[in-house]
């Protein structure tokens, strides 16, 4: 039997938006081991960001659970660190004492000084020295994200819940940002390696990034598939987009995603 | 900018005019004090001048020569229809330089009386503000009782406070306690609705964001409620505190012994409209005053907004 650090289990998760409930994520199952880096792709509304938003602990499922660490998750815990795609970061503190705040949340034995001193530390692994003192509105939203990042990883929990972080990013950014996440988490040794759930609808981040490609299909979300990354790791993006087999692996991803999409054009009407 | 440049201004042009303009000879039967009138402008051109060497940030120095420039226009169009031509009823208006001459011989009264308007003041607002923060940051949190106590606040902030006045009466001892609670009524409902308001408009993401990093309890509400809902904490504080200040000079002009109001009130019984004249610029500066501090105040808690 294996041990997955999160086990999810027939996962059933109903919406209510204005009144009327519908069915966000039926029976989802997948686990992600300990120190894997996972991630969730699918067409906007297959329910992805709700299924972290259970995984986060604010949200409730209707039916099936969720085990860390074979325990059942109950709410919001502190071995578990989130970077949203907006607002993780509180407007009216600025970098460092957001930060700061995140260490002293996950960690009371420390005292505000060592705080800031890690918070400092973080802010220099994602080059933002210098930027301590600003608030998050005097930043660029690429700056707001690495912040974020560090005070996720400063937090130092052993899982990591990372909601579309750099969906609201523009292209020339992002793929800073994505390199930057992966040297930061392939840096450390293996055992060390957080769990890394990571929703996404950016299919080459996903491979990028990914050990494993979790692809949801819509109306109610269900696990269609579960793929595993064969790419070596460490990975650079230069060489690894260019090999044939992430061509194919790529179009594999694509006939997944676009397979359901079809379908249900298809089903409905065809305006093609 | 040089400092030539920066001393080429339209202002210290509005000064020598108003100079010159004292050169006419008076045609007002009653004393009409160039002097003080001359000192002052004086003294407001060296301010000016002043500043044209010392403020460095050019928008700061632009604002502070064009108020000067009104000034200075306020004054020689005050002393040509007073003191030079004689247009105005010489009885209920008198003459700039009579007024600050009036204002220098009773700076000392003046001053007890601003004290005892802003002692009121702060103590109603103050208490208003301790008491209907928390209580608007707890009812507004919890989600059941907000929608209620969010009409309950729209009901009682609707009525103006002056008709507390006889309760106040009723209920108090003295006319200082009566101004504080009337000025507590009337800051605690606005502050109280803006809190409430506040809190129920906080971004569901800040709130989700504080819940994932295991915030709670009273933490949850003063570390992250409370600096979220600010913003518009301020906008009721802002009310509260101009309503509060109208409240006040009126009160004060019906029963006072002393404050701004009473000060203005009792002088114009005795026909004495130099007085009153310098009572409402006095209580128009204390205003501006004590705005631009909550002003200030606000804007450095608030400024991590954009």
């Amino acid at each position: 039997m294996t041990t997955n650090k999160i086990e999810i289990k027939h996962l059933t998760v109903d919406y209510t938006e204005r009144g009327r409930s519908f069915n966000a994520l039926h029976d989802v199952s997948f686990g992600v081991g300990a120190g894997e880096f996972v991630s969730v792709i699918g067409a906007s509304g297959c329910g992805k960001s709700t299924l972290l938003s259970v995984l986060e602990g604010i949200y409730q499922a209707a039916d099936g659970s969720v085990e860390i660490d074979g325990k059942a998750l109950h709410g919001t815990g502190k071995e578990r660190g989130v970077v949203f795609q907006h607002y993780s970061l509180f407007p009216w503190m600025t970098t460092r004492t957001n930060i700061a705040f995140g260490i002293k949340q996950a960690r009371h034995d420390i005292s505000r000084r060592e705080c800031l001193k890690i918070a400092d530390e973080f802010l220099g692994k994602v080059g933002l020295e210098g930027f301590g003192k600003k608030y998050p509105s005097q930043l660029s939203g690429g700056m707001q994200q690495r912040a974020a990042i560090a005070r996720a990883l400063a937090m130092n929990t052993e899982i990591l819940l990372m909601d579309e972080p750099f969906s609201a990013i523009d292209a020339k950014n992002r793929v800073v940002l994505q390199e930057l996440l992966l040297s930061l988490w392939e840096g450390d040794s293996k055992e060390h390696r957080k769990t890394v759930v990571f929703v996404t609808h950016d299919i080459d981040e996903a491979i990028l990034l990914s050990d494993k490609i979790v692809v949801l299909t819509a109306h109610p979300g269900t696990v269609n598939e579960i793929v595993q990354v064969p790419f070596d790791r460490p990975r650079r993006r230069e060489s690894l987009t260019q090999t044939a087999e992430y061509g194919q692996f790529r179009n594999r991803l694509l006939s997944l995603l676009y397979h359901d999409v079809a379908e249900r054009i298809g089903g409905e009407e065809v305006v093609i | 900018m040089t400092v030539r440049k920066r001393l080429l201004h339209v202002t210290h042009l509005l000064f020598a005019v108003l100079l010159l303009i004292q050169l006419l000879p008076d045609r007002a039967a009653s004393d009409v004090h160039t002097g003080a009138l001359i000192a002052f402008a004086c003294g407001l051109e060296a301010v000016t001048l002043l500043g044209t060497f010392l403020v460095k940030k050019e928008e700061s120095l632009a604002l502070l020569v064009d108020i000067v420039g009104f000034i200075f226009v306020l004054l020689a169009l005050w002393s040509l229809v007073t003191a030079k031509f004689n247009l105005l009823n010489p009885m209920l208006f008198p003459p700039p330089g009579k007024v600050l001459a009036q204002f220098a011989e009773d700076r000392s009264k003046i001053l007890v009386n601003i004290r005892s308007s802003l002692g009121i003041t702060l103590k109603g607002f103050l208490l208003a503000a301790v008491a209907a923060i928390p209580l608007g940051l707890f009812l507004g949190w919890n989600a059941r009782l907000g929608g209620a106590a969010a009409y309950i606040s729209k009901f009682f902030s609707s009525i103006p406070p002056i008709v507390y006045i006889p309760y106040g009466i009723a209920l108090l001892p003295t006319f200082r306690s009566v101004s504080v609670f009337v000025i507590f009524l009337a800051t605690f409902w606005p502050v109280f609705a803006g809190t409430m308001s506040g809190v129920l408009n906080v971004d569901r993401r800040i709130i989700d964001s504080a819940k994932v990093l295991n915030v709670r309890g009273p933490e949850m509400l003063f570390s992250v409620i409370l600096p979220a809902s600010l913003p518009q904490i301020f906008l009721g504080c802002n009310q509260g505190l101009s309503v509060s200040f109208i409240l006040l000079t009126s009160a004060e002009m019906i029963g006072a012994r002393d404050g701004m109001g009473y000060y203005v009130k009792y002088y114009s019984d005795f026909g004495d409209y130099t007085r009153t004249i310098t009572g409402l610029l006095v209580i128009g500066i204390v205003v501006i005053g004590v705005t631009f501090l909550f002003n200030r105040l606000q804007q450095y808690l608030l400024r991590w907004k954009k």
